[in-house]
């Protein structure tokens, strides 16, 4: 009957090819690394490929609120600093790896963006994006004058004790990690019933509350879970650098660009923010070896990314699936 | 004891008392129909008993309890369901999705089910095919002409498994054959059951289908009582073409 059709679920015979391309694709990025290891210079390929991982795992995190349910959060620099400083003061002081405080960092952003969401999203609609920028400055000014942690001068993080020929190797797999956990929590509340409430609170959110959904609370979860990310990511990208400073991470800068990588790759599908990510990163290296690393470069990746958004409205997911061309391997919708 | 009891119920938006003192009582099985002329604050009642508005005063009783000011997703799930009278469907989401969203799911642990559990599948396509939409299930709800929204709303509604259905003008601006079809449905279920609380403004409707009208004008109930009374009531007549 064709009820099973309907809920979606099964079909799988049809999933395997891009199920195989996308295995495969992982093992490749999983094996990478031996390459470091049998001969010299990669560190280049698994840095860029590392940042990309990062933004996908951040991008990916930010969609679960601002692409399903539609709530724009410029916010998600404080979990990714709240985690970088949490993993980093442990380090200091404790001597703790990051790399197995970096999930109780994002463990700590969840809980941080649930108890902030269970104030701010009670309101509905664009209230709540200002309130995540008053989140930033707040989180900024307390990082800029608490000196137990640094304050506007920074914390110095020890470097990983690791060879240095092999520094980026663990960095890559803890981003990598990352990444696949977030595209696949990314994916499962998509398919979810949080999913399908959270895209009815995007496109009518009374509608939604009338129909029997707890719209704060699936906001909220959304949120929380959608913290715990930028948490890790913050935890382990901090230790990379080996230095903590409040300007790197709270700027409006650094939460534009998530909002720019969903509206490039396509806020609210799955595979969006994973293209967007692959290409602001890869944009961004290109620019830097054209014109060199200057403040101009960021310009310059920026006016391609509006550009694309400027004539691709729905992303490039948006585009691809409006003209019926979207390739199975990337609808994961 | 009544389904629902509205008891002195009274909204202020500024200076505009859109509500003012109104009572009214609907009883278990019956069809009651809300009427008045436009403005007079029938769907600004519909709101205050779902939760989207809280009243100024007043209180709101289903089955016995109080739910004034209660968020209306409780609501709903105590058992209230009502339509819009500008339909509001999620137009990019399928048809089937917009009826499925309506269904009960436990606690936190049912929102990492699947989004369409197959049960939920059976009883949306049920109720689909008993609204003559089942063949749009898979269409986005945006592409659904004015009178099936309305249909659609329905489903969904039924999909909550209410106890009381609040329709807001469910005939307006449906071509006469959907009105039909809208009307029969209505009163199908009401023949199995259900109550229903509804805003029209057609009196050859309100007539046909209830058993009890509450008419309200300027905010306050004016009267209310079986169709055939109302019908002859002066205040009646004098509500209408005073707002003429
Ligand atoms: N959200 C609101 N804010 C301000 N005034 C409102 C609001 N909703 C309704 N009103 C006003 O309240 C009065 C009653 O409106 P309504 O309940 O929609 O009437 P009806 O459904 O009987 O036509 C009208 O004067 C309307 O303009
Ligand atoms: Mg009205």
């Amino acid at each position: 009957m064709t009820l099973l059709n309907l809920t979606r679920a099964a079909a799988p015979a049809r999933l395997e090819a891009r199920f195989l391309i996308l295995s495969g694709l992982v093992v490749l990025l999983l094996l990478l690394p031996v390459l470091q290891v049998l001969s010299d210079g990669h560190n280049y390929v698994l840095h860029v490929l590392m940042v990309i991982f990062m933004y996908v795992a951040l991008a990916s995190g930010w969609n679960i609120i601002g692409g399903y349910a539609g709530y724009t959060s410029l916010g998600h620099p404080v979990f990714f600093a709240l985690g970088a400083y949490f993993s980093g003061v442990l380090l200091v002081y404790k001597g703790w790896s990051p790399f197995w405080t970096a999930p109780l960092a994002g463990l700590l952003a969840t809980i941080f963006g649930f108890a902030f969401g269970l104030i701010t999203l009670r309101t509905r609609g664009p209230a709540f994006v200002i309130s995540t920028i008053a989140l930033l400055l707040l989180a900024r000014l307390v990082l800029d004058n608490w000196e137990w942690v640094g304050g506007s001068n920074g914390l110095s993080l020890p470097m990983i004790g690791w060879p240095y020929r092999f520094y980026k190797i663990p960095f890559y797999y803890g981003m990598l990690l990352t990444a696949l956990a977030a595209v696949w929590v990314s994916y499962r509340i998509r398919h979810s019933k949080l999913g399908l409430f959270l895209r009815a609170i995007a496109m009518d959110e009374i509608k939604a509350e009338v129909a029997g959904i707890d719209t704060r609370m699936c906001k909220v979860i959304a949120f929380a879970i959608s913290a715990f990310f930028a948490g890790v990511c913050g935890a382990l990208w901090g230790y990379h650098q080996t230095y903590l400073r409040p300007t790197i991470f709270l700027t409006i800068g650094a939460a534009a660009d998530l909002v720019l990588i969903n509206l490039v790759g396509g806020r609210g599908t799955v595979a969006g923010p994973v293209l967007g990510a692959a290409l602001r990163v890869g944009l961004d290296e290109l620019v830097v070896n054209q014109i060199g690393s200057t403040e101009l470069n960021i310009t310059v990746t920026g006016i391609l990314m509006i550009l694309i958004v400027l004539f691709f409205p729905g992303g490039i997911i948006g585009a691809l699936r409006e003209r019926g061309r979207l390739p199975r391997l990337l609808d994961w919708d | 004891m009544a389904l629902l009891e509205v008891r002195d119920l009274t909204k202020d938006f500024g200076g505009l008392r859109a509500v003012n003192r109104c009572s009214f009582t609907v009883e278990q099985g019956s069809i009651t129909a809300l009427i008045g002329p436009n403005g007079a604050g029938k769907t600004t009642v519909f709101n205050l008993i779902t939760g989207l508005l809280r009243p100024t005063s007043g209180r709101i009783y289903f089955q016995g309890r109080d739910i004034t000011a209660m968020p209306p997703h409780r609501i709903t799930r105590l058992g209230i369901a009502r339509t819009f009278q500008i339909t509001r469907e999620l137009a990019e989401l399928t048809v089937l999705e917009n009826v499925v969203v309506h269904a009960a799911r436990d606690g936190l642990a049912g929102l990492i089910r699947g989004s369409i559990l197959q049960h939920e599948a059976e009883r949306a396509m049920a109720l689909l095919d008993f609204v003559g939409l089942a063949a749009m299930a898979r269409e986005k709800a945006g592409k659904l002409s004015y009178g099936q929204r309305k249909l659609m709303e329905l489903a969904g509604a039924l999909m909550a498994e209410p106890r009381l259905i609040l329709l807001d003008e469910p005939a307006a601006g449906v071509n006469p054959a959907l009105l039909e079809e809208i009307l029969e449905r209505i009163l199908q279920l009401n023949r199995s059951g259900m109550t229903f609380l509804i805003i029209e403004h057609n009196m050859d409707v309100v007539m046909n289908l209830s058993h009890q009208v509450v008419v309200m004008a300027h905010g306050e109930v004016i009267c209310q009582g079986p169709p055939e009374a109302i019908q002859q009531d002066p205040r009646v007549l004098d509500a209408y073409l005073g707002a003429a």
